[in-house]
């Protein structure tokens, strides 16, 4: 996007006054998408994101600027604006860097979008499938989303390497109504493929799946309150993951002290039969990518290796100020901000039970088969996360549906709790997006079925 | 190179993309041009770790074609590409059913409202030193650490600043501009409780400089909110008054802002369907939706397709009087806009529950046994159903008094409930956000603990 001695000479500004890397991150992203909404296509949208963040690091400061415009001027101030981070001393001294490209694992081929006839196709059929599913289907919400990313990456380094990531979406929102009674149920997939996915994965299956959550919840009484067992579905159960470990072992809350994990590594933080991955490196994952967005290559990474932690996941300031070096996981939302360090795809990986054991050896608890969102407070680990679709267990059987059960814990009490973990490892479908300091990036989860022993459950009924 | 600068320029620039859109096939087209210039600083104890500084610019164009709507959304201002991104969105347009709400709110007699009467913009934000604000940061990391001894460590202080332009244009007439200026800070200690660390938070933001609350009130409330916490147990299971602190009560305002929001009334995904004119709260229950208070963070001149920003009583005495709409649902349901617009869908203005007569102390030395929450968190909310459920963090009090701080429990119950249930509203309201409410307490809910 810019040409190697523009970025050499940004560079050479950006660190005119000392400081010990440099950074140039261009970006420019283009986004499709079409929603539909009581049967109609109801909008459609196209953006376009577009410009250049220029950091210096010094020690564990860091300056930024960016500029959408892609002029040598205004390039030139955001360097000189990200070099005052840097009290100045330092000489200014000739960068070279090497262009290179990103092997990742997803099509880097594409260039450009599908055409609209075929985005508005798909909501359609998703909205036919989700109405004829049943009567009591009243409304249906979707919406595909089609992006292609592209970034260009320089650092001080020497490297200067590039990525194309598409990403595509299509979620299903089905209301169902009963005698004034209403409920809802959401299914989405995607990934960073293209629209040649849905004809494996079609939208029809996902709008059943969103209409057949809603008829559930329908039925479904509110949740018992208070601490019971907990088995943790396969798949979307990655959000327990994500939010009770995965947030606490991102390195800036670490090298900061700030994480109950920090300083942590070699002891056992979990049962023994835990075991996270980190991963950038699966097949068409939200959350997979060819370099991170400070142009370190996705890797695979062991969090936690049979309740042992191993490491944390490290961007370059912090990998750096923590003598690891970067894992691969600097990510940012687009060119306006600072890469922090994120989680990529997080799973488990799958352990030795059967499920159905699993679910029978369960007296009385909640199954979560599938997740909505999550929250942590790291500093303790306190996490919340949504049961978007819960039964009850009553002597070892999955019987009435639940609603509204929120699970509250803290993540490093559950992981000690953690007494099966099923042999069905599955990757949830994909649709997460996980937001940090106010910016959102696309990530992958993946579970197989896990027994908690002892979990709250924060319904409203009292028994 | 493009400039981009002042509100003239971005008033050209709107009108071009307008005229661009017109060319292009649309029969209706709206720009609002917004250049953002953000300032923000992070400090950790004595070291300066953050400096960003930056002008943004993006604009976002919506096309009708026949009332075929399309929207637009680029931060690429060269004239060449934004007319190819404009031009490629009208050609969107032709996929999208036609709909004979969607089209440009009608132009209303009168003149544009004049953005200085509401006092948005505030030059002391737009001309501070950054040195000033960098110092302001290190003077928040020195006074966390002098008050309390157990603060050993912070997850930052930071100060920021935006000064921002908007320009709205609109093939129907309409074409106007403010700037505008916003301001915060915000600390958040961190100290070691037994094995694990305690963190807490406190911020404030306003439109002016003199509107912030004090460096040293913003320090001492940062760490109450930290230490206050420490030896924090797991409550039992019961059915108790709740009583939530502003801030987490400004949260459940938001819930309440959606299930008012008609987009979401119309799609069927509001427990407020069809209940317009019904007795849903508590008679303390009233809640306004003002865009016109002058200095505010959720005031504006116009919304964002060009009306007028207004005052609307939404719940009054407990009565749902009406929902929030922008052009399009107002018709869609009958209605008339109530300024609500915001980004291409509907938004709140300055949002908030009417504030009691009474203080937070009092209202808890006036419950016998219960729990005041101080912190949530979760953001499951089934706007369809109404049902509210959130991880949360506060006191038990007992006999009136806060008797020891609690964590890792939820509470859990429907809106319809806690609106109804509110039976104590606190005078504590602030101005910090466009979604806002002072600390209240609703006669029972559900509190999950062991």
């Amino acid at each position: 996007m810019l040409d190697t001695e523009v970025v050499e000479k940004l560079l050479s500004t950006a660190l005119e006054r000392g400081g010990d890397y440099a950074d140039v991150f261009c970006e420019r992203r283009r986004a499709a998408s079409f929603r539909l909404q009581s049967g109609r296509i109801h909008e459609s949208g196209f953006s376009v994101t577009a410009g250049v963040g220029i950091r210096v690091i010094v020690g564990e400061s860091a300056g930024y600027a960016f500029s959408d415009d892609l002029s040598w001027e205004s390039l030139q101030r955001a360097a000189r604006i990200a070099s005052l981070i840097s009290r100045g001393g330092g000489a200014s001294r000739a960068i070279r860097v090497t262009r290179s490209t990103a092997a990742p694992f997803y099509d880097t081929s594409r260039t450009s979008h599908a055409s609209s006839e075929e985005y508005v196709k798909l909501l359609e059929r998703a909205d036919v499938a989700a109405r004829s599913f049943d009567s009591r289907i009243s409304a249906v919400n979707a919406t595909v989303t089609d992006e292609l990313q592209e970034v260009w990456i320089a650092a001080s380094d020497g490297r200067y390497v590039q990525d194309r990531r598409p990403l595509i979406s299509l979620g299903v929102q089905a209301v169902s109504t009963r005698n004034g009674e209403r409920a809802q149920g959401f299914s989405g997939d995607g990934g960073r493929t293209s629209i040649a996915f849905f004809r494996t994965r079609t939208p029809e299956s996902i709008a059943q799946d969103a209409a057949r959550i809603a008829l559930t919840n329908l039925e479904a009484v509110p949740a018992p309150a208070g601490e019971m067992e907990m088995v943790v579905g396969n798949g979307s159960g990655g959000v327990l993951l994500h939010e009770a470990v995965g947030h606490g072992l991102e390195s800036d809350f670490n090298r900061q002290g700030v994480s109950l994990y920090s300083g942590r590594v070699g002891e056992r933080v979990a049962s023994e039969l835990v075991t996270i991955y980190d991963d950038g490196n699966l097949h068409e994952e939200r959350g997979s990518i060819g370099v991170d967005d400070e142009g370190t290559p996705g890797a695979h990474k062991v969090l936690v290796e049979n309740g042992i932690l191993r490491g944390y996941m490290q961007d370059h300031l912090n990998g750096t100020l923590m003598g690891t070096g970067s894992t691969g996981s600097g990510r940012r939302q687009s060119f306006r901000v600072m890469p922090q360090p994120r989680m990529c795809n997080t799973y488990m990986p799958a352990g030795e039970s059967p499920p159905e054991e699993i679910i029978a050896s369960t007296k009385r608890g909640i199954y979560a088969k599938a997740f909505g969102g999550g929250q942590v407070e790291i500093s303790r680990g306190d996490f919340v996360f949504m049961v978007a679709e819960g039964y009850l267990i009553e002597n070892g059987r999955v019987t009435t549906p639940v609603k509204n059960a929120t699970i509250v814990g803290n993540g490093p009490d559950i992981m000690t709790k953690v007494t099966a973990v099923g042999n069905d490892l599955r990757l949830a479908n994909r649709h997460y997006t996980c937001g940090k300091g106010g910016q959102y990036v696309p990530v992958g989860v993946g579970m197989p079925t896990v027994k908690i022993a002892a979990i709250t459950v924060g319904g409203s009924n009292l028994d | 190179m493009i400039e981009v600068r002042g509100t003239s320029d971005a008033l050209d620039y709107a009108h071009w993309a307008v005229q661009t859109a017109l060319r292009a096939g649309a029969t209706q087209a709206e720009a609002t041009v917004s250049i953002n210039d953000r300032f923000s600083t992070e400090a950790r104890d004595r070291a300066v770790t953050k400096l960003e500084q930056s002008t943004g610019r993006t604009m976002h164009v919506r096309v009708f074609v026949d009332g075929r709507k399309a929207t637009l959304a680029s931060s690429e201002f060269e004239r060449t590409s934004a007319r190819e991104a404009i031009a490629a969105a009208v050609s969107q347009a032709s996929h999208v059913a036609a709909d004979p709400y969607a089209a440009l709110p009608e132009t209303r007699t009168g003149i544009v409202p004049d953005g200085e009467v509401l006092e948005l913009f505030s030059g002391d934000v737009a001309t501070r030193e950054a040195q000033e604000k960098i110092d302001e940061a290190l003077d928040l990391e020195k006074r966390i650490r002098a008050l309390d001894k157990r603060i050993s460590n912070s997850n930052g202080s930071h100060v920021s600043d935006t000064v921002s332009t908007t320009a709205l244009v609109n093939s129907a007439g309409f074409a106007g501009a403010f700037r505008s200026t916003r301001v915060q800070r915000l600390t958040s200690p961190v100290a070691p409780d037994g094995a694990a660390k305690r963190m807490g938070a406190y911020g404030t933001a306003a439109r002016r400089l003199v509107d912030l609350e004090p460096v040293e009130d913003v320090a001492e409330k940062a760490v109450e909110r930290t230490v206050g916490l420490f030896g924090a147990r797991k409550p039992p299971t019961m059915r108790v008054p709740v009583l939530f602190e502003r801030d987490v009560a400004a949260a459940v305002l938001s819930d309440v802002f959606a299930a008012a929001n008609a987009a979401n009334v119309s799609v069927g995904n509001s427990w407020l369907a069809d209940r317009v004119g019904s007795r849903i709260g508590s008679e303390l229950v009233t809640i306004v939706d003002d865009g016109t208070m002058p200095g505010r963070l959720g005031s504006s001149p116009f919304d964002g397709e060009g009306v007028p920003t207004q005052r609307t009583i939404v719940f009054e005495e407990g009565v749902l009087r009406t929902f929030l709409f922008d052009t399009y649902y107002a018709r869609k349901l009958g209605s008339r806009s109530t300024g609500n617009a915001s980004g291409g869908a509907v938004g709140p203005n300055n949002f908030y529950l009417q504030p009691g007569s009474r203080t937070l102390p009092e209202l808890i030395a006036a419950t016998k046994r219960g729990v005041l929450v101080t912190d949530t968190i979760g953001f499951a909310t089934e706007h369809a159903s109404g049902t509210y459920s959130r991880g949360a963090r506060g006191y038990y009090v007992e006999n009136g008094e806060i008797a020891y701080p609690i964590e890792e429990f939820t509470i859990a119950g429907t809106f319809a409930e806690m609106l109804a249930g509110i039976d104590a509203v606190a005078s504590d309201l602030r101005f910090d956000a466009g979604v806002v409410s002072p600390s209240f307490r609703v006669a029972e809910m559900t509190v999950s603990g062991d």
